[in-house]
């Protein structure tokens, strides 16, 4: 009995112990997390903080002084180039380690490691996509250039010197809430989050929709509905540009098409989100006679934010701007002589290949009339709590085949069964390059030798300089292909359909100093159709880039302030062009009293996305319901995956062609006209709202009814940041929509003194306990932006500096 | 006593050892110098609660409870003070109980022995 006891009294801590000290399903270990002394308590930052730090550190070469001004924006001042990049590896995984390391597993299909066998979709995804393959190869490219090799390597140094220094009480939030650790940096990490950057920008494929659509309607009606170059447009290099080239010889269009796989998934609308604004205009056009320079890239906003700005300082080298944490450099800036920005362009880098296996054992394919060997590699995918997964992954020369079994997961939706990849992303690369010699560029020559290192994914360069230059270029590493290559999904069995070459980079679209006084992009198409080259059939919507260059054509005496307020620009092409055709369409007879209200308020609506606006409210819901009853009938088919076509072409069709046959639904036996389907759709949209939102009134502002607001990266609740009421939409310059918009507004003033003004939602710090995490959300909110502090020297007292640090080499 | 030893030895080594070296404290005073069954319970309660609470207040305050505030959101209990409680007194009953296991396995360790 006593033994007994004894046994119970050792036992009792001991189960408390362990209890407290695990994580259950998604339950933090309780204690662990609780407890003040190495729980989250000692991740709550004190507010008020002056740090003067000496530090000594193994990886430093010399002395390095790093200054941190009052919004928490570190200025790295460096004796050598080493110095400053391992500097900003260490600050920036000061600030953002968790972030850096999650994004990287992430991308390198590893989040079942940490989270458990629930997101083994995602990893099978990444690693059959090819990242980490990808990842590989383009390390080799930057390992084989001293200079991005040394930036690196000295990135990385940093990172691990600052992971080495974290205790147990330190480590960031995340990992106790998670319940995992840090683990040593490596330089495939840092082309890891590149990799993800070329994911997230130009893994975008339609081919396997527009193929069904093609076996579906045939040929006339496909290109009819789908167009090759849009109805409305304004493309980035302006029209009557010459090209002072003698282009490659175009390859021809072979034979027929391919035969098609189909799935069991539902019809999606095109997202649009992912885009972007930048703009340059020259000293002829502003009041000070020097250029400014805009830029605002558009992402899936998140906490911690998605940039973190630094200043570089070094022996050849003095730059501002935002920095991807996880890479080194600066990747949108400015230094006294130039500055630079991006925004996606669309190309069609990515095509699937439908591939002929020779039997199941996938290990023969045919290809030019024989049979060719696959390669293997296998994907070891580690899960928290379970047994390591082997995923065996086949590759052509093509690239990876994807999938052979349609898996249970969103993202993989439009990757057709048995097709094998090709993607500019796997192959070898060099970006770093680019941004090493545009921090350090100090003119346009500097400009046009910086992009030809660039691949991948491939952006509208932005360029404006002191000297009164401006320019842009859309530019990567495009394939030469014929026309609509890769439109459709390709015969992988035939070397016509390869990729034959590429279009040298000296012949990628570029213009400078155009009569306009201007350049910009928004993503629409990079030229006319006059360009000899293709790059893809479809860009985004226009509008846009109309806007803008509608705006900066009538503008003069151009400051500062009047390109801040065009970034917040929420007026909508897609309402002018749309609501003078259809409200008179509206029966207004047959309405009842709600109805009537939400019409009269939609007929006075001068075209903003104002946040107090209703009207913005009722044609958002309006227009897309409307969309949806046009073409949800002839899209939508079960096992048929399709895509809706253009807002465009949608456009085009319902002021040019208001007859369309399409306008009919196929599933109702009577005939639809436009005019029932705007009136339907005006009924439903404001029934909607009515049921979601009450009466109208002030619920039904468009600020709340979209409900704007940046959600954590892990999405855990408490650490977003609030519902933030503000205007914008999707197609207009402020492209603001629910959890997608500006990740950085950045506008540089050129000249003898280069003046930097910025904003992103968030703040510099990834630490939820820290006053630092989202303190530039209501600024950025509000449309404004803050002076960024470009420091001339260490000493410099024209800004406020709240800590330093000075390391030196221990 | 027992309370002063486990609030000083829990102060100094968890800011070495992790949190759960409260339990081994906690069982080993009570263990070696508990008097009664209650005191064994309610002292490592009293000591751990107000040091956990005085520590996580000590970070806390002077961040105006940003973090506290969030993971009250997370932990889906709206008010920080709930968290700061939940801390304090999931710490004082770990160590209570342990404390008052540590004194019953030296009365079972005597009695044994004096039954031998």
């Amino acid at each position: 009995m006593n033994k007994l006891k004894t046994f119970i009294c050792i036992i009792i801590p001991i189960v408390l112990a362990f209890a407290f000290n695990t994580k259950f399903g998604d339950v933090p270990p309780l204690l662990k997390f609780l407890n003040p002394f190495t729980g989250f308590w000692q991740n709550a930052e004190s507010t008020s903080i002056t740090i003067e730090k000496k530090l000594a550190l193994k990886g430093a070469h010399n002395k390095i002084e790093i200054l941190f001004d009052d919004k928490m924006v570190p200025h790295v001042f460096a004796q050598n180039d080493h110095d400053v990049y391992y500097a900003q590896g260490y600050v920036t995984a000061m600030h953002r380690l968790w972030q850096m390391d999650f994004q990287t597993r992430f991308a390198a299909g590893r989040i079942s490691e940490v989270v458990g066998v629930k997101a083994i979709e995602v990893d099978r995804y990444q690693r059959r996509m090819g990242m980490v393959y990808g990842a590989e190869n383009s390390l080799k490219g930057m390992m084989a250039d001293p200079k991005s090799k040394e930036m690196l390597l000295a990135y990385t140094a940093g990172i691990n010197d600052y992971i080495r220094s974290l205790s147990r009480a330190n480590l960031p939030l995340e990992y106790k809430i998670l319940d995992f650790k840090p683990e040593e940096w490596t330089p495939l990490k840092c082309a890891l989050l590149l990799k993800q950057m070329s994911a997230v920008l130009a893994m975008g494929s339609d081919e396997f929709y527009m193929t069904n659509i093609l076996k579906k309607y045939g040929p006339e009606i496909t290109k009819d509905l789908f167009p090759d170059y849009p109805f409305k447009e304004s493309p980035i290099i302006p029209v009557g540009t010459k090209w002072d080239f003698n282009p490659l010889p175009i390859p021809a269009t072979p034979k027929g098409y391919t035969e098609m796989m189909t799935g069991n998934v539902k019809t999606v609308e095109k997202v649009e989100g992912i885009g972007s604004n930048n703009w340059a205009v020259s000293g002829a056009k502003t009041v000070s006679g020097s250029p400014i320079l805009a830029n605002d890239p558009h992402l899936d906003l998140t906490l911690p934010s998605i940039w973190y700005q630094i200043q570089l300082h070094a022996p050849g080298l003095n730059s501002y701007g935002v920095s991807l944490p996880g890479a080194p450099g600066i990747t949108i800036g400015f230094n006294k002589d130039i500055a630079w920005g991006v925004t996606n362009v669309a190309a069609d880098v990515l095509d699937f290949y439908q591939i002929k296996f020779k039997d199941n054992t996938h290990k023969q394919y045919w290809y030019n009339n024989e049979w060719k060997n696959t390669s293997v590699r296998y994907e070891k995918i580690k899960i928290k709590g379970g047994k390591d997964e082997i995923d065996t992954v086949y590759y052509t020369h093509h690239g990876p085949v994807v999938y052979f079994q349609k898996p249970a997961y969103a993202r993989a939706k439009n990757v057709p069964i048995g097709n094998a990849l090709r993607w500019i992303a796997h192959d070898q690369s060099n970006e770093l390059m680019t941004f090493y010699l545009l921090n350090r560029g100090k003119n346009y020559d500097d400009y046009r030798k910086a992009l030809t290192f660039y691949t991948a994914p491939a952006q509208n360069f932005i360029f404006a300089s002191a000297e009164d230059d401006i320019a842009i270029t859309p530019n990567g590493k495009f394939p030469l292909k014929w026309k609509n290559q890769g439109k459709f999904i390709l015969d992988g069995t035939e070397p016509s359909n390869d990729w034959q070459g590429w279009i040298p980079a000296a012949q990628n679209p570029t213009v400078k100093n155009p009569p306009r006084n201007f350049v910009s992009s928004a993503n629409q198409s990079s030229t006319d159709p006059s360009y000899p080259y293709y790059i893809n059939w479809e860009f985004a919507p226009y509008e846009r880039g109309q806007r803008i260059n509608d705006r900066l054509t009538a503008m003069n005496k151009i400051t500062v302030d009047s390109m801040r307020n065009l970034q917040a620009d929420s007026y909508s092409l897609v309402a002018e062009n749309l609501l003078p055709t259809i409200l008179p369409l509206v029966n207004a007879e047959q309405l009842n009293a709600s109805q009537k209200e939400a019409y009269n308020i939609t007929s006075k609506w001068k075209y903003y996305f104002n946040a107090n606006e209703i009207a913005a409210s009722v044609f958002d819901l309006w227009s897309k319901k409307l969309t949806e009853s046009i073409w949800n009938d002839d899209f939508t088919i079960a096992d048929i995956p399709m895509r809706y076509p253009s807002r465009d072409r949608t456009i085009e069709l319902i002021t040019k062609d208001p007859k369309s046959k399409w306008f009919d639904n196929v599933k109702t036996p009577q005939i639809e006209t436009l005019a029932d389907l705007v009136n339907s759709s005006f009924k439903f949209t404001v029934d909607s709202l009515e049921k979601k939102f009450g009466p109208i009134g002030k619920d039904w502002n468009w600020g709340n009814v979209k409900g704007t607001n940046v959600p954590h990266l892990a999405k855990i609740p408490g650490f977003g940041s609030k519902k933030l009421l503000i205007g914008g939409s999707k197609s207009t310059v402020n492209a603001i929509s629910e959890t997608n918009g500006p990740s950085w507004r950045m506008v540089v003033e050129l000249g003898k003194n280069v003046k930097g003004h910025g904003v992103y939602p968030g703040g510099q710090s990834g630490n939820p306990g820290s006053p630092f995490y989202d303190n530039m959300i209501d600024t950025w909110a509000q449309g404004k932006l803050n002076k960024l502090f470009f420091m001339q020297a260490a000493d410099d007292k024209s800004g406020k500096i709240i800590s330093t640090y000075k390391i030196s080499k221990k | 006593m027992v309370f002063l030893i486990i609030i000083i030895a829990s102060f100094l080594l968890q800011m070495v050892l992790p949190w759960w070296v409260v339990i081994i404290i906690s069982f080993a005073t009570c263990g070696i110098v508990g008097k009664t069954g209650k005191i064994s319970f309610w002292q490592p309660f009293l000591a751990i609660l107000f040091l956990w609470i005085g520590m996580a207040l000590f970070k806390s305050i002077p961040n105006n409870n940003i973090l506290a505030t969030r993971v009250a959101e997370m932990l889906s209990v709206n008010e920080w003070p709930i968290v700061l409680a939940v801390t304090g007194i999931l710490g004082g009953l770990v160590a209570g109980i342990s404390g008052f296991c540590g004194y019953q396995f030296r009365k079972s360790m005597i009695h044994t022995k004096t039954t031998n």
